[in-house]
């Protein structure tokens, strides 16, 4: 007890700072997952959640017995996977490019401006996307047809959907996620350049042998918790791109949710359905990182 | 999952927790203040009752505390409403109210099955047991009974007020360039074999243009229900008046020859090859720009591309066009749009029902209704003889709302739609005297359906939609033959088209079967 007051005593302010923070994760975080109870419940707005009719695993075993269960699974894992695999080393390497250009001004050019698609709302993303790639009249094509290539229906092929996404994707987030990258640059230590300079290495072999090792654990750290999301694919904009025609690729949980639960009004069945795919994601994220800590030295715990 | 979800479903899962934890006897809380600041006002007119209210946001004429609709309102009925508009989506909003147990006592729902769900859990009022209070309501119910039934929830109760009238503007009908095709000398197609030839002898003028093009990724079921009912078929389950029975359109031959039809006119260039995900802003740069003629789209479409293109362009014509029939013989018909689904429902909180009921019955007398139609005598219409006539500074519907706050949410239930017709431009209100000549015979029945059967519909009934959905895009865009037809029937049918027929019939009988007995 002496033991606790001394440390209370010692660190006041610190703890004071730091209560505002854990009241908002305890209001906000944590209390709210009591109410995933509902997913076991026939929720009725109106009762509430405690009046609510029990109904065991209804929900979870609809889920499951749908027919379109599999393909949902698979199209919304494989559209993580393609981010994840395309869309996480692009901004490593737009980081260490940035790293070599010498002109400052060039280079911050270059993040100003890569940065800027971030801040658009995926409604207008989404919009561009399809206006670019219209074959009536869109920029892509009107390009395409210029070097003499036949018009492409972009949006009504299913075997492009995910490229198109992810591309997309890649074109939003780049210059905002090199932002750590850059400032994990920032912490290497320039001897190591002299030294190698004095040892004679070429440009690749000193992104190669200091820069890189240099930023790895923040790539890995980054790694692991994307893992963890690869099953949180963005509803709005997949949503907003996706039409029958492409239904096949384009129809992920997320966007099922939609259409079933919150159209439908069914909370309880649309809370299921994520706390399922909750419990997915805290799988992955456990395995990456058990593998991360076995191989490497780096790890989230 | 998305941000909507990890962000709405907590916070109203906490709200409901923290309503919960804090008793239920919170639950006439905010409510207590409004109350007690009316027994104060109860001044000397005696009525002075004051309502909270929940009402739609529309942004082309946002709610405004100083229309002058609220103190006409108020001189008429005695009436107070304190409004709150949405902070964002109506429904969430409206799940939020709810979930918190601080109802207003008025709220306008988007749709039926919204107050149906919201009716079943206990949250709403039935208004079949105060008919005792509301003797206009009764009478229109008499002179409506198809329209009251309609109103009804699955347990023969009435959850919401019926509207009448106002649904007119949900018309959507075909319109083509007239000053084009009278231009090129092409007759108006009565068929979809004449409709194929006009487009390809446009096509071959205008070699650069796709002469129809829709919106069909923007308003997919009403373009659905618009194709199959050139076809005589359904875009879903349907019913057949002539047959008696529930059937299932999208596996029928009639709705074959329909994509066939539509895979022609893609394949020939005569759609976009986009249609299935075309952008609003892209079909009306078509349509403005002279790259497509024929469309299909609300009816008030046609004041808007003239109104636009006309300065610019006095040729440009855009009609009414006659929805062409699908088979030779068969009938040109147009969907039954017109009707409204969103409507005032009342909370089975509130402490005022008694007074709320006398307040809304105002609206199905003939003075209520000419009141929300047109406004008040000498303030916004003349009378000239028996007939009513906007003063000449209202001259335009929109604007006619954004002053006076009329026919805004909440201050309507039974419209006399001349209202509208009169401020509208004459190729409009030709367009609504030639659309009237092509409604089919009655409304599809659209029954209530009760907990369990919406289930179905949701799981069952998004599956079906879904493959319907995918395969037509397939079908028409030629990445499936036509050839697969009766696989394709084979694959929708085990999905499950028989269960969904069954629970459609069922609700429907026993629709038919509730007794409009107004206590």
């Amino acid at each position: 007890m002496t033991r606790m007051t001394r440390i209370w005593n010692k660190n006041k302010a610190l703890w004071l700072l730091f209560l505002p923070c854990l009241l908002y994760y305890l209001i906000f975080r944590y209390a709210p997952m009591f109410g995933l109870v509902i997913t076991f419940k026939d929720y009725n707005l109106f009762k509430g959640i405690w009046a609510s009719d029990w109904v065991g695993l209804k929900y979870y075993r609809m889920f499951l017995e749908n027919p379109d269960f599999w393909p949902l699974m698979k199209n919304t894992f494989l559209l993580g996977m393609y981010k994840l695999v395309f869309g996480f080393p692009a901004p490593i390497v737009l980081a260490i490019l940035l790293n070599e250009v010498r002109k400052a001004a060039f280079k911050r050019f270059v993040q100003t401006v890569s940065y800027l698609p971030h801040f658009i709302s995926n409604v207008i993303v989404a919009s561009m996307v399809i206006m670019f790639l219209s074959p009536t009249g869109g920029l892509i094509n009107n390009l395409l047809e210029w070097i003499g290539l036949g018009p492409i229906n972009f949006m009504n092929e299913p075997g492009l959907f995910r490229g198109i996404y992810v591309l997309s994707e890649i074109w939003q987030h780049i210059g905002w996620e090199t932002i750590i990258y850059l400032a994990a640059l920032t912490a290497v230590d320039p001897q190591l350049y002299e030294a190698a300079d004095m040892d004679g290495a070429s440009r690749l072999r000193k992104i190669w042998h200091v820069t890189l090792p240099g930023i790895s654990p923040a790539i890995v750290i980054t790694l692991i918790l994307n893992i963890g999301k690869v099953l949180e694919i963005g509803f709005e904009k997949v949503f907003l791109m996706q039409n029958p025609a492409i239904y096949d690729t384009a129809d992920i949980i997320s966007t099922y949710v939609y259409r079933v639960g919150m159209v439908q009004g069914n909370f309880s069945y649309g809370a299921s359905i994520d706390l399922f795919m909750g419990v997915i994601s805290l799988i992955f994220i456990y395995t990456a990182n058990l593998l991360s800590r076995r191989f490497s030295e780096t790890s989230l715990w | 999952m998305g941000k909507w979800k990890s962000v709405i479903l907590p916070l109203l899962i906490a709200v409901t927790m923290v309503a919960g934890c804090s008793g239920g006897g919170n639950a006439s809380g905010p409510k207590t203040d409004a109350q007690g600041k009316n027994d104060v006002k109860n001044n000397s007119s005696g009525t002075g009752k004051t309502f909270t209210a929940l009402l739609d946001n529309n942004p082309t004429f946002p709610y405004s505390k100083s229309w002058p609709v609220w103190s006409w309102l108020k001189e008429k009925t005695g009436v107070t409403l304190e409004v709150q508009t949405p902070s964002g989506k109506l429904d969430e909003s409206l799940n939020l109210a709810i979930a918190s147990k601080s109802l207003p006592d008025l709220m306008y729902m988007p749709n039926r099955k919204e107050s149906n769900k919201f009716g079943q859990q206990g949250a709403l009022v039935d208004l079949m047991e105060y008919m005792d209070n509301m003797p206009n309501l009764q009478a229109w119910m008499k002179q409506y009974p198809e329209e009251a039934k309609a109103a009804l929830s699955a347990d023969g109760k009435m959850y919401m007020f019926p509207n009448q009238g106002f649904g007119e503007t949900n018309r959507i009908i075909w319109m083509y360039r007239k000053d084009v095709f009278d231009k090129e000398g092409i007759q108006v197609p009565t068929t979809y074999e004449e409709l194929h030839a006009a487009l390809k002898k446009l096509k071959e003028k205008y070699p650069d243009s796709y002469p129809l093009s829709i919106r069909y990724g923007q308003i997919p079921d009403e373009m659905n229900a618009n194709m199959t009912v050139n076809y005589g078929t359904g875009e879903g389950a349907y019913y057949d008046f002539d047959q008696k029975e529930w059937r299932y359109g999208p596996t029928e031959d009639n709705y074959k020859s329909m994509v066939g039809m539509w895979k022609s006119f893609y394949d020939e260039g005569l759609v976009p090859p986009d249609f299935l995900s075309l952008q609003t802003k892209q079909w009306q740069d078509m349509v403005s720009t002279g790259k497509s003629f024929v469309t299909i789209d609300y009816i008030s479409r046609i004041d808007f591309f003239n109104n636009a293109m006309q300065p610019e362009n006095p040729e440009f014509n855009m009609q009414f066009m006659a929805p062409p029939a699908g088979v030779a013989g068969g009938k040109q018909l147009n969907p039954y749009f017109h009707y409204m689904e969103g409507g005032l429902t009342v909370a089975s909180t509130s402490k005022n029902i008694d007074d709320i009921m006398k307040y809304m019955d105002f609206f199905y007398s003939e003075e209520g209704r000419t009141f929300s139609s047109w406004g008040v005598e000498g303030e916004t219409y003349v009378k000239e003889g028996d007939a009513i006539k906007f003063k000449p500074e209202y001259n335009d519907v929109i604007e006619m709302r954004k002053q006076t706050g009329l026919q805004t949410s909440g201050t309507y239930t039974w419209i006399d739609f001349n209202a509208h017709l009169s401020l509208f431009s004459d190729a409009l209100k030709h367009a609504y005297e030639e659309a009237v000549k092509y409604d089919p015979s009655a409304m599809q029945p659209r029954p209530a359906f009760t907990e369990g059967e919406n289930e179905i519909i949701s799981i069952t009934g998004q599956a079906i939609k879904k493959h319907r959905d995918e395969s037509f895009a397939k079908f028409v865009t030629g990445s499936r033959s036509l050839a697969d037809w009766e696989k394709y029937v084979e694959e929708i049918n085990n999905l499950g088209v028989d269960q969904l027929l069954s629970t459609y019939k069922e609700a429907y009988d026993r629709v038919l079967n509730i007794q409009l007995s107004a206590k």
